[in-house]
């Protein structure tokens, strides 16, 4: 070996290293999966995590590419994820592009746990795919931006992690389970409310809400808007509106109960009642008709009480 | 042989120093941070006795009724996991009952059976409120003790992943950081999360101040702690003082050594072996005269606070992303004044988040 490629080798390393010193200390988005070999039509998982590596994280978004030719995207599970509220909830935009966006209020710097010392990355979605033509392919994080938790939303250095697999016949079967007809757990309990802002929906009253499930994820949401109190469980499916959070209310008045359901993928539901914030006008007529009739009988037995008094005073 | 080994050693320098460089950023954040300990405790469900984090053994209901959990009638009863059944209780108005709020308020949400519990403890401000967020939501407050200590209880939550944060106020009124951390919850066990040491609040006197006039910065935290407080300038400064009794601390900085223009100032606290993170940062500009910052106990509007409720939550998120991505967006969700809605507005709201 000449002096020459023996410096070349040193400053190779040197690079190296140096490299890996930085890849230490910058925010990390890596898509991974416990398979990288996988059989035509079986289905397999791929997580995308975010390891904060020391920094502190509240937003990130970005672009999942795949080959579509080659998979097929069944599923999108967010149910464990890190993000507490979704700007653009996953979703398959076009073929072969899932695009995502979300904030995590407060920061994000990995999960504690007692099994385990200091932090460990967070997953901020799962896919699930099948396997559909034989050959070699990546799925790709595009368009990729991680934002500390500094009041001023200053990008966090970022490394990306792509995940390559390959598809054939010769690979041994997967062991990944479609899950999970086992989670029984309805969503985490939430609490909607109602607000209204000159910003949007020209002022008008509107109700937001937003869920957590810990199994796989919420799948929908569905508003009821009665004037009569229910059993929230035994409404008609056909009364239930699918909506989004927010929602503009039907009855600008908020004289109605509002029902809010939300729905993991497996079809656990859980449900939250607002009551309504003024009474119906028949219940107000009513209230008014008894206060006022109360304060005649009051004013009349004092009357009375006066009477009798003055009458017992000349006696 | 020579030549070999003095490229090594130049390799090897270089190594050492790119390493140390880059990794002591990381090393001095964990420094910043707090020293938190996660335990987990075996369930003791099922010995007859309510427990940590269980809601009720065996027959032993602790009180608890169907009416209790918000059901018109029937027979309350106890899960083999120590969490309430109450499949035999019957309701005239719904599943799961919420009273009170109403409007733009929300309500008292009656708690679910679950299968793990968590148990928060650390210090805070005397006698300050303490509130608890899970996954950005407001789960409870609590008020600290005379000694700043706090401890708060969640049970009946399911098994996962789970973003905690916590925030007190001082007694003028201003708000710690969010002190935030994620832990995984496992089922059938409480998870104790000690240590936990609230940021201090942070004020100025001034919000300009005369080059060469003492600047006092003052604030709240645990009483007899060891405050830090750190100006940035072109060089850092750090001072120490000491919070009285009552947890407020005040030092009176010298502005003298700093330039004109534009600085600011955080602060932490520690005890024994126990250190808060640091605190949000003030501003304060170096001039030629002084100018009073508007007092503590001044409302102040949070920025990403846009309906008016003195809160940052779901209802100024939902506000927000309505206007993602659209086009001429009021000034007022416009967070950073660049003339889009987009992720960085986002992260500025998820930094004052108050849930």
């Amino acid at each position: 070996m000449t002096k020459f490629s023996k410096l070349k080798i040193i400053i190779l390393f040197s690079i190296f290293c140096f490299l890996f010193s930085l890849s230490a200390i910058a925010a990390k988005l890596e898509l991974n999966s416990s398979v990288s070999e996988i059989g035509t039509g079986q289905q397999f998982k791929i997580d995308l995590t975010l390891d904060a590596e020391g920094e502190d994280i509240n937003a990130a978004e970005g672009l999942i590419s795949f080959p579509a030719e080659m998979l097929e995207l069944k599923e999108i599970r967010d149910g464990e994820s890190v993000v507490s509220f979704w700007i653009e909830k996953p979703s398959l935009k076009e073929a072969g592009k899932i695009k995502f966006s979300g904030v995590i209020p407060g920061g994000f710097r990995g999960i504690l746990g007692p099994y385990w010392k200091g932090y460990q990355p967070g997953k901020v979605l799962s896919l699930i795919f099948n396997a559909k033509k034989e050959g070699m392919g990546a799925v790709k994080i595009r368009d990729a931006k991680v934002l500390l938790n500094d009041g001023q939303g200053i990008p966090a250095e970022t490394i990306i992690f792509n995940f390559q697999f390959l598809i054939s016949n010769q690979a041994p079967s997967s062991k990944f389970q479609v899950p999970s007809s086992k989670d029984t757990n309805p969503p985490e309990l939430f609490t909607p409310e109602v607000a209204s802002d000159p910003n949007i929906f020209d002022g008008k009253r509107f109700l937001v809400f937003a869920a957590q499930d810990k199994g796989i994820g919420v799948d929908y949401y569905a508003i009821h808007e009665s004037a009569r109190t229910k059993e929230a469980a035994r409404i008609d499916t056909k009364d239930w509106i699918v909506a989004e959070s927010p929602y503009v209310l039907k009855d600008q008045k908020l004289r109605s109960y509002i029902y809010v359901k939300a729905v993991d993928k497996i079809g656990n539901e859980r449900f939250a009642v607002l009551p309504p914030k003024f009474a119906p006008w028949y219940k107000k007529w009513f209230v008014d008709t008894a206060a006022g009739l109360g304060i005649i009988i009051v004013v009349l037995f004092s009357i009375w009480l006066w009477r009798k008094y003055r009458k017992i005073s000349n006696m | 042989m020579n030549f070999k080994f003095h490229y090594f050693l130049i390799a090897f320098v270089f190594c050492f120093t790119a390493s140390y460089l880059l990794l002591a950023k990381n090393a001095f954040a964990d420094a910043d941070g707090v020293i938190l300990t996660v335990t987990i405790s075996a369930s003791s469900c099922g010995n007859g006795g309510i427990d940590s984090g269980e809601e009720c053994d065996g027959s032993d209901l602790d009180g608890g009724s169907c009416v209790s959990r918000g059901y018109s009638s029937g027979t309350l009863s106890c899960n083999s996991n120590c969490t309430f059944n109450v499949s035999s209780c019957s309701s005239s108005s719904q599943q799961q009952q919420q009273q009170g709020g109403g409007g733009g308020g929300g309500g008292i949400v009656i708690p679910p059976s679950g299968t793990g519990s968590v148990v928060f403890s650390g210090r805070a401000y005397p006698l300050s409120t303490v509130t608890l967020l899970k996954d950005a939501q407001v789960a409870v407050s609590t008020i600290a003790g005379p000694d700043s200590n706090f401890k708060i209880s969640l049970s009946g939550l399911s098994a996962g992943s789970y973003i905690f944060s916590l925030y007190s106020q001082d007694k003028n009124g201003l708000r710690s950081v969010l002190f935030n951390f994620s832990i995984t919850l496992t089922v059938n066990a409480t998870t104790n999360v000690g240590g936990i040491f609230i940021a201090p609040t942070i004020a100025v006197n001034k919000s300009e101040v005369k080059k060469g006039d003492d600047i006092s910065i003052f604030g709240q935290t645990a009483p007899q702690s060891e405050v830090t407080i750190l100006v940035n300038s072109k060089d850092d400064y750090f001072v120490k003082t000491k919070s009285d009794k009552d947890g407020v601390y005040l030092y009176n900085f010298d502005t003298s050594p700093l330039d004109f223009g534009d600085h600011s100032a955080k602060s932490k606290a520690a005890i024994s072996d126990f250190a808060s993170s640091f605190s949000n940062l003030i501003l304060f500009k170096i001039g030629a005269e002084n100018v009073l910052a508007p007092k503590p106990t001044e409302k102040k509007v949070l920025k990403g606070e846009i309906n008016g409720d003195d809160r940052v939550n779901l209802v100024d998120f939902s506000i927000v992303a309505y206007w993602y991505k659209r086009p001429s967006p009021p000034l007022k969700v416009d967070l950073n004044g660049d003339g889009k809605v987009d992720l960085i507005d986002f992260s500025i709201m998820a930094y004052y988040w108050t849930g």
